[in-house]
């Protein structure tokens, strides 16, 4: 058994280390930008035009979160080089598996976190804006300085969950072609039968993987509510 | 500072109703009347957290007409001239006291950061809470929370401080605390504006005193006339002997 992870394990982490972590870690990122975008737009209490604008990021969160991540996989991978609008776009939309598997999780995850960080923009108590209005501060002001830095350490944990559920499901990338770890694991095991200890093993490596994550998310816990009075929460 | 014919609804409820007041400066005018006579919604449409339907409002030289829209820079204006304490404080939570103070001064006026950190010591002196400039809001009394916050609405150099039941959530040696801040103000002819369910701290500090009762003035004028007014008018009789039970607690300051 010894052989098969001295030979396994340095091929799992090499594809965890180009491609789980790339995926993970840019599409969290482009996630988290759109997800503050989405989450701003819906609480903007602007009018007229901006309606429409409301709408459509409100359609984007409807349809990412009432569809399973494999078939928006499928879609944006095997399904967008058939889209084609005759004298505009003749050859359909392809992309690489890769920018594919960056594209679907981005969206994914936007779709969520934006649900996490406008719960968490709520739950700023009113009086704060009163007191930030009544000093004078906009709008803008208001929101950059007083409430998004609250409502940041409200999403510290509901965002890192948000995160290692991405790590998890990177693995889905397997279906669309990316040789990430699971995706190795299957390859490795076709080879020696031993479908049991490859897939157990890279159950660790992901665990590993989201274990490292967790500590962060408690280092950032106690950094955001070093503020606090400890005696809050018992 | 002055009032005409402000009218405010919530629903069908009619919360103001043509309020006509002048708030005199450099003076304490002290609202009182009972739970949800609108005493609240008056004092913070001078912030213009709440927007009357109409009326006229006038403070120093602006005037703002709440039948028409109301400008983002006359929204400014009048916030620039009259600072807003909260009854639970509504300091920022992620901030220091001493942040909490020149959070406006530098964001709002602009103020270079020195000097605004200079005078923010000055304030915190006055409140006498120099010494917690460092300390999280979480980490304070309720009393130097309040007494914070009218810090953090002094040093935005306000005409007037509008303080909206300031002393209710604190215990009563906390208030006399916060009453003493309020009590050397006054005595600096800083105009203030009091909304408050403490008569015996009203008699002693109010020159005007404002009776709200279902959206209506039903009092204006001097402190002394009010008390005296106890036998003669039924709703300022019923209105200080019901409070007057409530209304005793040890610590506040008495004549």
């Amino acid at each position: 058994m010894w052989d098969i992870i001295t030979y396994s394990l340095p091929q799992i982490l090499s594809a965890g280390v180009k491609f789980t972590i790339p995926l993970a870690l840019i599409a969290f990122a482009i996630g988290l930008a759109l997800a503050l975008v989405t989450a701003l737009v819906r609480i903007s209490h602007r009018g007229g035009v901006f309606v429409i604008v409301k709408g459509i990021f409100r359609f984007y969160v409807w349809l990412f979160r009432s569809t399973p991540l494999i078939v928006q996989l499928f879609i944006v991978y095997f399904g967008l080089p058939y889209l084609t609008i005759p004298g505009i776009l003749e050859n359909g939309v392809k992309f690489s598996p890769f920018i594919a598997g960056i594209i679907t999780f981005s969206l994914n995850t936007g779709a969520y976190a934006s649900e996490t960080i406008r719960a968490s923009i709520s739950s700023v108590p009113n009086g704060q804006w009163e007191a930030a209005s009544s000093i004078g501060m906009t709008r803008g002001q208001t929101l950059r300085r007083i409430v998004l830095p609250q409502a940041f350490r409200i999403s510290v944990p509901p965002l890192a969950n948000s995160f290692i559920s991405l790590v998890k499901d990177t693995s889905l990338a397997a279906s669309i072609t990316i040789v990430e770890m699971f995706e190795v694991s299957q390859q490795i095991a076709a080879e020696n039968y031993q479908p049991l200890i490859m897939y157990t093993l890279v159950a660790l490596v992901y665990a590993i993987f989201c274990s490292i994550l967790t500590v962060g998310q408690n280092y950032l816990e106690k950094r955001t509510n070093r503020h606090l009075n400890q005696t809050e929460g018992e | 500072m002055q009032l005409q014919g402000l009218n405010k609804t919530f629903g069908s409820n009619r919360v103001l109703q043509d309020i006509t007041v002048e708030l005199p400066e450099k003076a304490t005018t002290v609202i009182v009347g009972p739970s949800g006579s609108g005493k609240s919604t008056l004092l913070r449409s001078l912030n213009l957290l709440e927007r009357p339907e109409s009326g006229l409002y006038q403070v120093a030289d602006l005037n703002i007409d709440f039948s028409k829209k109301i400008s983002s820079k006359q929204v400014l204006d009048v916030r620039k001239k009259t600072g807003m304490v909260f009854q639970d404080y509504n300091l920022f939570p992620h901030k220091t006291v001493l942040q909490n103070v020149i959070e406006g001064p530098v964001q709002v006026l602009k103020q270079d950061k020195n000097a605004a950190t200079k005078e923010a010591y000055e304030l915190l002196d006055k409140v006498g809470l120099k010494e917690k400039a460092d300390f999280y809001p979480d980490q304070l009394s309720g009393g130097q929370a309040q007494r914070v916050a009218i810090a953090r609405s002094l040093a935005m150099h306000p005409e007037y401080i509008l303080l909206d039941e300031p002393t209710s959530a604190l215990d009563p040696e906390l208030e006399a605390e916060v009453l003493k801040v309020l009590a050397d103000l006054a005595n600096e002819k800083q105009s203030l504006i009091i909304v408050t369910h403490n008569l015996f701290f009203a008699r002693q500090i109010a020159s005007k005193i404002v009776f709200v009762e279902d959206g209506q003035i039903i009092f204006d004028g001097s402190s002394q006339e009010f008390f005296d007014q106890r036998q003669g008018n039924p709703r300022i009789h019923d209105f200080i002997s019901s409070m007057s039970f409530t209304g005793i607690k040890e610590g506040t300051p008495q004549e």
